[in-house]
Formats: C-alpha cells, structure tokens, sequence
C-alpha cells in the first residue's frame, strides 16, 4: 500500500489496510496524496513541519519535565501546544505578521532550552529544535521580538552579551590577561558570563598556573562564542562571531581549548558543527581539563576545605550534564577532596534541571525564568546542604534569582573551580 | 486573531457571560492580575482534552470548546471565591488539570470559566508508619512517583498517562495504573480527600484504615469528574518500592485460552502486579519479534514485591499457564513491553491521514468477558470505513476483567470524522451493554458516554442527578458532564 511499508514501525498496518474493503483503501490514498496540500505550508519554509505535528499531537509525554510549564503552572507554556502555536504560526492558521498576535510569537521564545523532553519524547527531539525552525521562518520574514534583537544589536556593538565589552574589564576586576604568543599549549576561553565572576576566572588562572600549564586568554582580543544569537538564530551574527574566534583560537597555536562555561564548549562544538562551521582543535570544559590533570599528577590536593564548604549538593549543569554528556567530572573531582559530604538532589546528573537562564525565555518572560530558578534553588535547598556546586556562569547567574532575599546568607553557590583553587 | 473564526466543535452548547469585564475584573481583585487570563494565548490553549478527535480538529485548526476566562487559582480559598462568583452570575466552570483526560471531561463545551489546578501541586507529607502520601492534587503523577522513588516507595499506580496526568485527574476519572492487578485501581489506593463542594463548601475526608460510620460518602467523591466538588488534597497509600521483579510472557492459542490461565491464577489468590493479554491482532503489532507468538494471544506479567513471594507467584503464574497451552516466550517481550510502553507515537500518525481512531476501555464480569471480546469485534467491524479494531486486556479482578479497545478508521462518504468517531464508539457501549459488560472501566464518563448512563444506571441515575442538585444547584461545575446526553441532545458539530 505503500504509505505505511517504509514506516518499519506501522507494518502491523499492512495486513489491516489490505483487508480493508476499497472505498476505506481509496480514501486512505486520497489522504495519503493530500496530506501536504492539506497540512503543510505552501512556497518556501524551513519549519519542521512534520515534527512539529508529531509534537503537537502528542499527549505531552514530556510535560512533566518541562522547567518552564512547572515553573509558569500554564497549559499555555506546555511543550505541546508550543509545537501547535509553531505550526498554526507556519502554516498561516495565525498571521505571525499581525501585531495583535505578538503573544503567539513570544511563545515560540518561551523555552529555556534545558532539553529534559528529549529524554522522554517518543520521537526523540527536543522541543526547542522545532522551534529554532519556527525562528527561521520568523527571522525571515523580519518578525525577531525586540527582545532578541536587542541581544543581537548588543552582539554586533560589543562582541559580549553586555551593552559594554565585558572581556575589557578584567583590568578593574584584577583579573590577569595573558596574551598569546602564538606557542599556546591551552587556550583558556572564558565565556562573557564568567565575567561575572571574575574570582572563578582567577581561580581558572591560578589552577592553570599551578599546573605549569602554557596557557593564554587574550581577552583583549575575545568576543561571545556566538550562544545567544545561535539561539535566537540569528546566522550572519553568528557566523561573524565565529570567524573571529577561529581566527582568535588558531592563532594562540594551542592545541586544546578549554572554557569555563559549557555554553561555550557547546557552541564551539556541537553547534558550530550544526552551523557548518568548522573549529578543528578540541574544545572542553575546563572542569574536563583539570580531571585530567589531577590524573596526570600536574595538580595535587593538599589543603583541606574551609569547614563551612563540608557540605555540598551538586547542580549538573544541563549544558554540561546533557548537551555534553558528562555527568561525571564534577563527582569525580569532589570525590577527590577528603572531608566533603556530597548530597545529590533528586533530580540529578541528566535528569538535571534547568537553573532558568538558559535559552531565550529569560528574555521572553524573566518571570518563568526566576520561578524556574526557585524550583531548582527548592530542590537542591530540600538535600539539606547549603552549599551549590557548579560549573557554568549561566547557572550561578540564574541560580542566584532564585534565592530570596532573606536566604542569600544561607544558600552559597559555588564553582568547582573555587574548591579547587582552595584544595590544590 | 479572532478565536471566534476558528470552526467550534461544541458551539451550539456555548453560553456568553453577559458581564464579561465585570467578572474579570472581579476576579483578578481576588486572585491576583496575573491569575486570571482572557488572552487569545491562553485561551486557546485550553480548547481540547486529549480525546483522540481532538487531535484530529486539532490539525485541522478546529477546537472542541471555547472558554472565555482562564484562571490559576493558588490555594483552596481563592477556589471558594471563584465558585461564590460563578454561582451568583451562573458561570459554568471547568476544573483543568493537565488536559490528558479522553472522554472530553476537561472540554468547556458550555464556555465559561477555567479552573486551571496545577499551581496546587506541593507533595505536603509522606507517612512512612502508615504508608502513605499526602498531596496536593494538581501534583503531576510521574512527579509525585519520582519523589516517592527518591524516597524508596511507589504508589504503585502507573498509568500509561502517568507523566501527563495529575491525581486530581485520576480521581476525577477513577483511573487504573498498568500495576492495577497488585496495587488496585484509584479509587482502592485513595484514602482521604479534601474537597470544595460547588457551593463552596469544604469538606475533609481524613484518611482511615476501614470504618463503620454509615455510608461511605467519600467514595461517591471518587469519579465525580469534577461536577461534584474539586478536590484539592488527597492521602494515598503508598508501598515500598519492590525489591524484585519477576519478567514472565505466555503465547496462547486464543483469547480464551490466555484469560482462564490467569482466571486461575488469580483464583489462587495471587495478583501478578501487571498482567496485560494482547488479542492476536496487537500481538502482531507489539511482539512482531517474538517468533513463538505469531498468530497467538501474547501475555506478559510483572510479578514483583518480597522476593519469596515474588517466587511463588512466579511458579503459580506459569503452572496455569501452561496447564492453559501456554508456551513460554521468556523475558524479552516484558522487556520491550517496559521499554515502549511510555512512547505513544500513533496518535501523532493517524490524523495527518484524516485517520480517526480511538480508545475504550470497559469492564466485564468473567462469565461474559469472552463473548464481550468478540461481539465488541464483530460490531464494530461494520462501521462504515473502520480499518481496525483490537484489544488487549489490562485490568484483572477476582470476579472480572477490564479490557481495552482500540479502534480506527476513515471516514465513509458524507460522514465527517465526528460522526465517524461517534459511530464507533456508539457501536462499541452497544455491544458492550449487550454483553452484559459496564460501559466504563477507567477513562470516565465524560462527553462521549453520558448517554448511556441511564442505561448503566437504570433509577440509579435519577439519584445521582439529584445528588448533582443537591450538591450544584446551579449546574456550575463542569456542565454538559456525566448527568446531559451532549451528543445525543445537543450534537457538537463538525
Ligand atoms: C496517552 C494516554 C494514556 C492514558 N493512559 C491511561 C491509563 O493507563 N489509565 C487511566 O486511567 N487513564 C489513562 N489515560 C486517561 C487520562 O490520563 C486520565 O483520565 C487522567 O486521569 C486525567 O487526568 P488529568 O490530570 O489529565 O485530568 P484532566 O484531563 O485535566 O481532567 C479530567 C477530568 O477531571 C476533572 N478534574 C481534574 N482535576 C480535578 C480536581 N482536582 N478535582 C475535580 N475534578 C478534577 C476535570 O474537570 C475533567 O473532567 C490516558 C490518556 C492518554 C492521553
């Protein structure tokens, strides 16, 4: 019959259809021709269009999961219906052109791209991958919110996420910037977040040096990895920011990258790749990089940690634990430092959740974004430790909003890189 | 856009409030601005159920119901003052938890007002001496079973909607969990409520071990699909979580053979606690792989508990299936069964092939479960354009079974898919009702079966809607439910 044979999946199908009397074999190939006339849009599109029916169809199988429908409590923030919202907008059921429908695009901006559905979805995608694709088509038609196009027009100004050049305050910050002389053995990438934090950044220095490690940051010459705008989707952003880091990471000559934020490892890589941009030498996570050399004996633990740093839980960061797939390095790092009691919150390693600030949400909507982060700050505040560990700006970012007030001397996030800093 | 121009499947039962502005306005005083919602956004995002037709408006751009005021209600009190407002204006409400129900209970087909349940969602306790949970019902269930895992227990009630539904939502349609056969339907793993009767009123039923304090009013609670109160807190009984897990699948000659080999075991009182038997049919489509079950009637079982006993009903288990020409097909099809059996990927398949199918689930006493099987078959064969129609049997008692149809289909010349839909599942309670079976076992009554509740109930129906009065005497909650033939008086058109 054709319309289910190459489907491995619904050959159970075949025998029924056979037997099925002619006129219901009639209409099913009737449907079978019409169903891109009937459910796909006409002329030119770049939304998935098959996928987002299979997600919008789907009985939510991952809406349990979803950080920012447990975060907003909403049907309207349900992953399915954000699929529906993204087909309706591609196949003109709502004109995304028209101002009063504006609503309905921002929803389509309304994920923090933690990709917790894609563990659970029966298709295996993630719902944030379908919407990229609704973004193209919005992009295209000169439809990007305000709030996107003011994170591109700060890319494009500053080269950081920051209506300044974050990298060229590391002066003021006391942070030390090393310049490369073209013999790099590492080129230590920090990410604009990390800024932010510039005792981790020094921390990531004083670690590095302890190690004997060759190592440059160039942060006079340093630009955004390109995160955000490859979220809103914006390419000719993207493409001018990877260009200058290519050229920025062949010139250190260093033969391994690493970055203190998994944004960072994350772009360079993987979606780099996706983008068709090619970045031939390794990138990790700095965190990956000092496991190493804890193994190779380069570092040693010979301090003990402060006693108010005993206790601890872990927030997998998702970018780190899912995106890049490892679970393991933070574990194994604190598993090195005697005297700490490490509690695992429930939802733990890939089954981690978001701090808030991932994605484009926290631009969409900051109220899902900071109840986002409280969710997470309850779940790690419920093992009992009052101490956070991590390894991504974003999270110490996002994490830090969903702190009340009255808690902020209670609840102390940290990087690993600060315990190790103290340990080594 | 004007969600007025999108085809309304229920338009003829909608009602406007008169005094819309008032209401909202009103309303967000008491709740809070950003609880109360009348965006395009929001509302269509509560439009449909999970009823499969939905699915097939859904793609076609059409919607079951159109409310005209969403709210998030966050604690019981700001329930009560939505309920005061809707019985002075006479606004239907509709509890909304997570939309996963089948039967098109959750679908405001009379407009009005959403009680969106999810934001009472807090896990309040966990009782390890008397084994239970106590729970906001708006808590989503796979979440309410993660944290009990966390903590080494189960409920031990796992729906295939587990990661999609709320226990509000299950005790609103007496669900049961794929564990049924050990652990019990809802409504036995329920031991307390709270609930805010229509009127406002609360009322608590505080969790008991049994009792003899005349009727047993909280059960009447239990399938109430939100026309008779909203429940807001339930205590549940809880188990800890197995230390063993016995994988065991039989291939039968027949249906028949399949369901006396577990008649019999559960006759020796021992309740695997998951026993699901596969017609021929839906053996071809789950165990395609599983050469020894070709053309046979597969059956898995999950027994599982104390290890000892784990044993034993394991060795029981197997003796009344061979005594029933059984042959042993091993662990692998329980494998791939606890593999796939969270991945629903057709009903995203069949409605961009204007393929209308669906699900029903009813219940039959033993002597009549066979002869249900075949004349639901049978009848629901002749529906013009069905394509299929198959059953698996999911729910075991000692004095009966629950079985599980599903069926699909395109529609014939002239029909719409809503009255495809509606013939079959009219065909199905039809044959259902003749062989002797109940029309319901664990999806509820909703839209799709209200018309045939007279015929469940005889004068027990007259009752039950005079215990709707009593309680609702203004028909607020969820109107046009359980007590109104929808489809037979008032349509819903295509
Ligand atoms: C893929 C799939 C698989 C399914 N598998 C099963 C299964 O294995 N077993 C099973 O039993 N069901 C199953 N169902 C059906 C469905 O999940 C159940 O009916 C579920 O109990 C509905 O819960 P909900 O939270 O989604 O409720 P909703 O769909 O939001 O609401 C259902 C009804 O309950 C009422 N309601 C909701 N919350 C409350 C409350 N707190 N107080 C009063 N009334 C309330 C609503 O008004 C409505 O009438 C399945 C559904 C799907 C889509």
């Amino acid at each position: 019959m054709g319309i289910f044979d190459n489907i491995e999946k619904y050959s159970w199908m075949g025998p029924l259809i056979k037997n099925a009397d002619r006129d219901v074999r009639r209409r099913l190939l009737k449907n079978l021709r019409k169903k891109k006339d009937r459910f796909y849009p006409e002329g030119e599109y770049k939304a998935d269009i098959k996928n987002l029916i299979n997600c919008m169809l789907c009985p939510n199988m991952c809406r349990f999961d979803c950080g920012t429908l447990q975060a907003s409590d909403k049907e309207t923030i349900g992953p399915a219906y954000k699929a529906r919202i993204g087909y309706y907008l591609s196949v003109g059921k709502i004109d995304p052109n028209d101002p009063e429908n504006k609503e309905f695009v921002d929803l389509i901006y309304k994920c923090s791209n933690e990709e917790t559905c894609k563990i659970w979805c029966p298709f295996e995608f993630s719902v944030v991958s379908l919407l990229e694709t609704v973004r193209d088509d919005l992009n295209d038609q000169g439809l990007m919110p305000e709030y996107c196009k003011k994170q591109i027009e700060k890319l494009n100004q500053t080269s950081t996420i920051e209506d300044h050049n974050i990298f060229k305050t590391y002066e003021d910050k006391g942070i030390e910037n090393i310049e490369t002389k073209g013999d790099d053995e590492v080129f230590y990438y920090v990410g604009c977040e990390m800024m932010k934090f510039p005792e981790v950044v020094k921390a990531n220095i004083e670690i590095l040096k302890k190690a004997g490690v060759k190592f440059s940051t160039n942060l006079d010459q340093k630009v955004c990895c390109g995160a955000p705008a490859l979220n809103i989707r914006d390419f000719e952003t993207v493409n001018q920011l990877a260009n200058k880091n290519k050229e920025l990471i062949e010139k250190t000559g260093a033969k391994l990258v690493v970055s203190d934020c998994p944004g960072c490892v994350n772009s360079l890589t993987n979606k780099y790749q996706k983008a068709g941009i090619d970045i031939s030498i390794d990138v990790i996570h700095i965190v990956e990089y000092f496991e190493k050399l804890f193994e190779e004996g380069k570092i040693k633990i010979q301090n003990n940690i402060p006693g108010e740093y005993k206790t601890l839980t872990i927030h997998d960061p998702c970018l780190l634990a899912r995106n890049l797939g490892n679970t393991t390095t933070i574990r194994n790092i604190l598993g090195k430092i005697p005297g700490l009691e490490i509690r695992d919150p429930i939802y733990n390693k890939e089954y981690t959740h978001c701090c808030g600030w991932s994605g484009t949400v926290h631009w969409a909507d900051t109220e899902i974004s900071v109840k986002e982060a409280q969710n997470r700050i309850e779940e790690l505040k419920e093992t009992g430790a009052k101490n956070i560990v991590t390894a991504c700006p974003t999270c110490e970012l996002g994490l830090s909003y969903g702190i009340a007030e009255e808690e902020k001397d209670n609840v102390k996030i940290i990087d690993l890189s600060i315990l190790i800093s103290k340990a080594i | 856009m004007n969600l007025k121009d999108l085809k309304l499947i229920y338009q003829e039962n909608r009602k406007e409030i008169k005094n819309r502005d008032e209401i909202v306005k009103e309303l967000r005083d008491i709740l809070g601005e950003k609880c109360v919602s009348t965006n395009n956004i929001d509302i269509l995002a509560y439009t449909r159920d999970s009823s499969l037709i939905s699915l097939n408006w859904t793609i076609e751009g059409k919607i079951a119901g159109l409310p005209e005021i969403i709210t998030w209600p966050k604690d019981e009190e700001a329930i009560i003052k939505v309920l005061e407002i809707a019985n002075r204006e006479k606004i239907p409400i509709v509890p909304f938890a997570e939309g996963s129900g089948v039967v098109g209970g959750a679908i405001p087909i009379q407009g009005g007002i959403i009680l969106d349940l999810k934001n009472l969602d807090e896990i309040i306790e966990i009782n390890e001496k008397n084994l239970t949970v106590t729970t906001q019902t708006g808590v989503n269930g796979m979440n309410l079973e993660r944290y009990l895992n966390a903590k080494g227990y189960t409920c031990g009630h796992i729906p295939q909607s587990l990661y999609t539904s709320s226990v509000g939502g299950w005790i609103a349609h007496k669900a049961a969990g794929q564990f049924s056969t050990k652990y019990g339907k809802i409504e036995d793993i329920v031991l307390g409520m709270r609930i805010i009767l229509p009127e406002g009123d609360k009322i608590t039923f505080e969790p008991i071990a049994r009792a003899a304090t005349g009727p047993q009013l909280d059960k009447y609670f239990i399938g109430g699909e939100g026309t008779l109160g909203i429940v807001t807190k339930a205590t549940l009984k809880i188990w800890p979580y197995p230390e063993k897990r016995n994988l065991i699948s039989y291939a039968f000659p027949t249906m028949k053979d399949s369901l006396e080999a577990v008649r019999e075991t559960l006759r020796e009182n021992v309740y695997p606690a998951v026993v699901r038997i596969y017609d021929a049919d839906e053996t071809a489509r789950h165990f395609e792989h599983v050469e020894k079950a070709k053309d046979k009637v597969m059956t898995v079982f999950v027994c599982e508990g104390n290890q000892k006993l784990v044993d034993l009903e394991d060795e029981i288990t197997r003796k009344m299936c061979l005594k029933n020409s059984g042959i042993d097909c091993g662990e692998d099809p329980v494998e791939h069964w606890f593999e796939t059996r969270f991945k629903v990927t057709e009903t995203s398949m069949f409605p961009p092939y204007r393929i209308v199918a669906d699900t029903i689930e009813v219940s039959v006493m033993w002597d009549n479960a066979v002869d249900l099987y075949h004349n639901v078959v049978e009848t629901v064969k002749q529906v013009k354009g069905n394509l299929l129609i198959t059953a698996h049997v999911s729910h075991f008692y000692p004095n009966g079974v629950g079985f599980y149809f599903t069926f699909g289909g395109v529609p014939g010349k002239g029909m719409t898919e809503f009255d495809f839909y509606k013939s079959c599942w009219n065909a199905t309670i039809k044959a259902v009702i003749h062989s002797g079976g109940s029309i319901a076992h664990h999806h509820g009554i909703g839209i799709n079966r209200s018309h045939f509740m007279e015929e469940e109930w005889n004068k027990g129906y007259d009752v039950m809607k005079k215990f709707k009065n009593v309680l609702d005497p203004n028909n607020i909650l969820n109107p046009g439910k359980i007590y109104e033939k929808t489809w037979k008086n008032q349509g819903g058109n295509e």
